[in-house]
């Protein structure tokens, strides 16, 4: 599954980043690397953009980002 | 000697707070991301150097995404500053170091500043960085940027580094888990012929940086060549992570008992960087009792607390709560700044004005026998129309002072989340969203800050918008005006300005997506970083509140002041007749905004004295109601059959039309001439509309109040409903990969871009 199906405040593994060019190496250098792990803090109220906490920070991704990280359940 | 250093790191890590201290600059910082924009720079003198310090835009990695990091990109790659100065935060280190590393593989002289000390200690905790410190063979200076720091032991650490180290003899073990060799022998000439480094081409192949792919012009052959090594992008980023995750494992510590922390702090800043590490050392954990009963409860929350996540979020973020306490903080800032608290301080320094200045020195002047026009200049011109203006000044500073909590605190960036859903449906980004906040300040200044936006047409868009979002230079007309007419409920109609302000720019922003092709950006990608929760410090609030009212005291005392002159004497001397007051002549003013005031006549205020207002207007907002004043104040210019709408209209009208040329300046040189004249057309346009539609519809209600206000509510409930099936309709095809309105979808059902 993918970042899109993440639960609010679940903790899940990263398994892969998928997708090309800049999007991906954003993910890539943001730390969204296999085994790292990730918690669902917020989604936004008319959804569609997911908050991430991993390595010490929090990321707000849009669906199309979020849709690259692969993940499963930590 | 000369010599160039260079501010490097993420964004929010406080490398303009550190620019700041060091240069002993006022350039704004904020706790979000993106705040400088491009490079800036200021020599110092230190220990008989002249040292040129540059602060640059944050960035995460040397493969760049915006334009700003490109600015940061091209000179780091440059080589151009004798030394790197690698500002990280504490929190964050894992994903600040990432940077580090790439700094470390390009071969510069980098000296690492681990920034946000204070908030670590907060947490009870210390960092051990003499293993990073021996493993990367940098010096680190720890450091707390936002308080009062040792910037000088930074200083002497940089040119004492410049002077002496040689070449970079550390070794980045991770690098040996790539094919460097492989690819070095696939690339190597090209990599020489444009004059990079063989092995840091490798790294950016294997990278797949379009940049430096560009640069190495590769032929078909050795493009085939690299493909069949395989997809290394990923693996390059885990190896980094996981040699950053190697050198910090255990940095982070909690402190056993505050004197040992005081000792450490003390230890960190006083003593020469060769010597420190020493005393800096590891401190073992000793278990403590009280430590150990919470340990337990406070292992769950400290877990987040590793990933990054605050509990308050669980709160402000909340699905449903999130909206409510937005309007709430809102409602609460404008009753503060417009109602009981703001008026009062105005009112204390209108009397102050009023006994103290203007009644002696009319009085005097008038026992001089001074001639009427110098009393009227002096008197109703400037003290009236200028004090008029100066009065609000608490009303900026409170403004100013809630802004300031905001942005330092992170909510901005929260609300910035949390009205995604509404900005992404309109092709605008979160970034988007801090330049219109920023618009609340000062126009021409948040036009200003969109140069960072990655997307052109959303550039284009923001810098179109954010003028109507309602700058501080239209507080002052709106206080006056609801003031005067709605003395009891001035800070909600104050609100309302600001809501439709901002209502009429998002309406626009979903017009141009759809309508207006050169405009129209599409589905946006956004990734932004969401910092933490700050607690503002009085030292930057109070740095923020004195730029904006010395910016806005300086506009009282010149442009304002100077306007105000001119407009005086121009509508109280006629073209040939001279001083008008008590004689039968028209005033220069009178005639030419005579000609355009018809034009104003269906909203109750087409008189020459608005009309003259307004185009004074044009300079400086606060000028409308300065020369409402000079000329006979508010119940001079709202007459007709309803004044108190008129006023209203006008209100309107000020908020939505050109907010000053400044701002087109601004706009001219974000966006082009060409958008600067749409912009302006835009602008008269729309607040003549929207002024239309306002006062006929508050026509009706006051001529018949009942029906039209029920004729209204139908009228709303039937555009949901429609609202609502169309987006049911269009929802009905929608793939999983989206949440709806999938007709749109730049996606197939296999996850591909189209």
């Amino acid at each position: 599954m993918t970042l899109l199906d993440a639960k609010v405040n679940t903790r899940y593994k990263v398994s892969g980043v998928s997708g090309e060019g800049n999007a991906r190496r954003r993910l890539l250098d943001m730390g969204f690397t296999p085994d790292c792990t990730l918690y669902i803090a917020a989604v936004a109220p008319m959804g569609g953009t997911v908050l991430v906490g991993l390595r010490g920070f929090m990321v707000a991704l849009r669906e199309d980002a979020a849709s690259l990280i692969e993940i499963e359940v930590a | 000697m000369d010599y160039t250093v260079s501010l490097v790191g993420n964004p929010n890590v406080g490398k303009t707070s550190l620019y700041n201290r060091i240069t002993h600059s006022l350039e704004h910082v904020g706790n979000w991301h993106g705040v400088t924009v491009a490079e800036v720079s200021k020599k110092i003198m230190f220990d008989h150097n002249t040292i040129d310090i540059v602060d640059l835009p944050g960035l995460y990695s040397l493969s760049v995404y915006s334009p700003e990091e490109g600015i940061s990109r091209d000179r780091i790659l440059a080589k151009s500053s004798d030394l790197i100065v690698n500002i990280c935060e504490v929190n964050n280190l894992a994903r600040n170091l990432y940077l580090t590393l790439q700094l470390l593989e390009l071969d510069v002289p980098v000296v690492l500043v681990i920034n946000m000390m204070d908030e670590l200690r907060k947490q009870g905790k210390v960092l051990n960085y003499r293993n990073i410190e021996r493993v990367l063979k940098i010096p680190i200076v720890p450091m707390s940027a936002k308080y009062h720091s040792d910037v000088h032991l930074l200083m002497d650490v940089s040119v004492d580094y410049i002077k002496t180290h040689g070449a970079n003899t550390v070794r980045l073990e991770y690098l040996d888990k790539l094919p460097l060799d492989d690819v070095i022998s696939i690339i190597g000439a090209n990599a020489a012929q444009a004059g990079l480094s063989p092995r840091w081409a490798a790294i950016k192949v294997l990278e797949n940086d379009a940049f430096v792919l560009g640069k190495l012009n590769l032929d078909k052959a050795q493009s085939s060549a690299l493909a069949a090594m395989g997809d290394l992008q990923a693996r390059v980023a885990q190896v980094r992570y996981e040699f950053i995750d190697k050198i910090t494992e255990g940095a982070i510590t909690r402190s056993v008992s505050s004197e040992h922390h005081e000792m450490h702090e003390h230890t960190a800043h006083n003593v020469p960087l060769e010597s420190h590490g020493e005393n800096a050392g590891e401190i073992a954990e000793i278990p403590h009792d009280k430590h150990v009963r919470h340990h337990d409860r406070h292992k769950a929350g400290e877990r987040l607390q590793m990933l990054g996540v605050s509990k308050l979020d669980g709160i402000v973020l909340n699905k449903y709560l999130a909206l409510p306490i937005f309007l709430a903080v809102m409602a609460l800032i404008f009753v503060i700044t417009f109602g009981l608290v703001g008026n009062f301080f105005t009112w204390l320094l209108e009397l102050g004005i009023d006994k103290l200045i203007y009644n002696p020195l009319t009085g005097w002047l008038n026992s001089i026998n001074c001639p009427d026009w110098i009393v009227g200049l002096l008197g109703d011109g400037i003290i009236q129309g200028v004090g008029g203006i100066l009065v609000f000044l608490p009303q900026i500073v409170l403004l100013f002072f809630f802004l300031a909590l905001l942005e330092d605190s992170g909510y901005i960036s929260r609300v910035a989340f949390m009205t995604d859903g509404i900005f992404r449906k309109i092709g605008l980004s979160g970034r988007s969203a801090f330049t219109m906040l920023m618009g609340f300040g000062c126009s021409a200044t948040a036009v200003l800050t969109a140069r960072g936006l990655e997307d052109e047409k959303m550039r284009k868009k923001t810098v179109l918008l954010t003028p109507f979002l309602s700058c501080s230079a239209r507080l002052p007309v709106y206080s006056t005006i609801a003031g005067a007419f709605f003395a009891g409920g001035s800070p909600f109609i104050i609100f309302g300005m600001y809501l439709l302000g901002a209502a009429v720019a998002l309406l626009l922003a979903a017009l141009f997506e759809k309508c207006v092709k050169p405009l129209k950006s599409g589905k946006l990608s956004f990734i932004m970083e969401m910092p933490p929760y700050r607690f503002p410090t009085a030292e930057r609030v109070l740095q923020i509140i004195w730029n904006n009212a010395k910016v806005f005291l300086i506009r009282v005392g010149t442009t304002i002041f100077a306007l105000n002159v001119i407009v005086w004497l121009l509508s109280n001397f006629s073209f040939t007749a001279g001083y008008t007051v008590g004689k039968d002549a028209r005033s220069i003013l009178e005639v030419i905004s005579g000609f355009i005031a018809p034009v104003f006549r269906p909203f109750g205020f087409g008189n020459w004295k608005a009309v003259t207002s307004l185009l004074s207007g044009l300079v400086a907002k606060e000028v409308v109601i300065s020369s409402i004043e000079s000329l006979g104040g508010v119940e001079a210019i709202f007459m007709g059959a309803h004044p108190s709408l008129s006023a209203l209209t006008f209100m309107v009208f000020t908020l939505l039309y050109v907010p000053c040329v400044a701002t087109l300046v601004a706009i001219k040189k974000e966006a082009g001439l060409k958008w600067m004249f749409f912009s302006l057309i835009l602008q008269i346009g729309v607040a003549y509309l929207v002024s239309l539609a306002f006062y006929g519809i508050g026509l009706l209600v006051l001529l018949n109040p009942g029906v039209t206000v029920g004729v209204l509510i139908v009228a709303f409930v039937v555009a949901v409903c429609i609202a609502v099936l169309i987006s049911k309709i269009k929802g009905k095809g929608s793939c999983p990969y989206c949440t709806g309105g999938c007709k749109t979808c730049d996606r197939k059902k296999d996850g591909k871009d189209r």
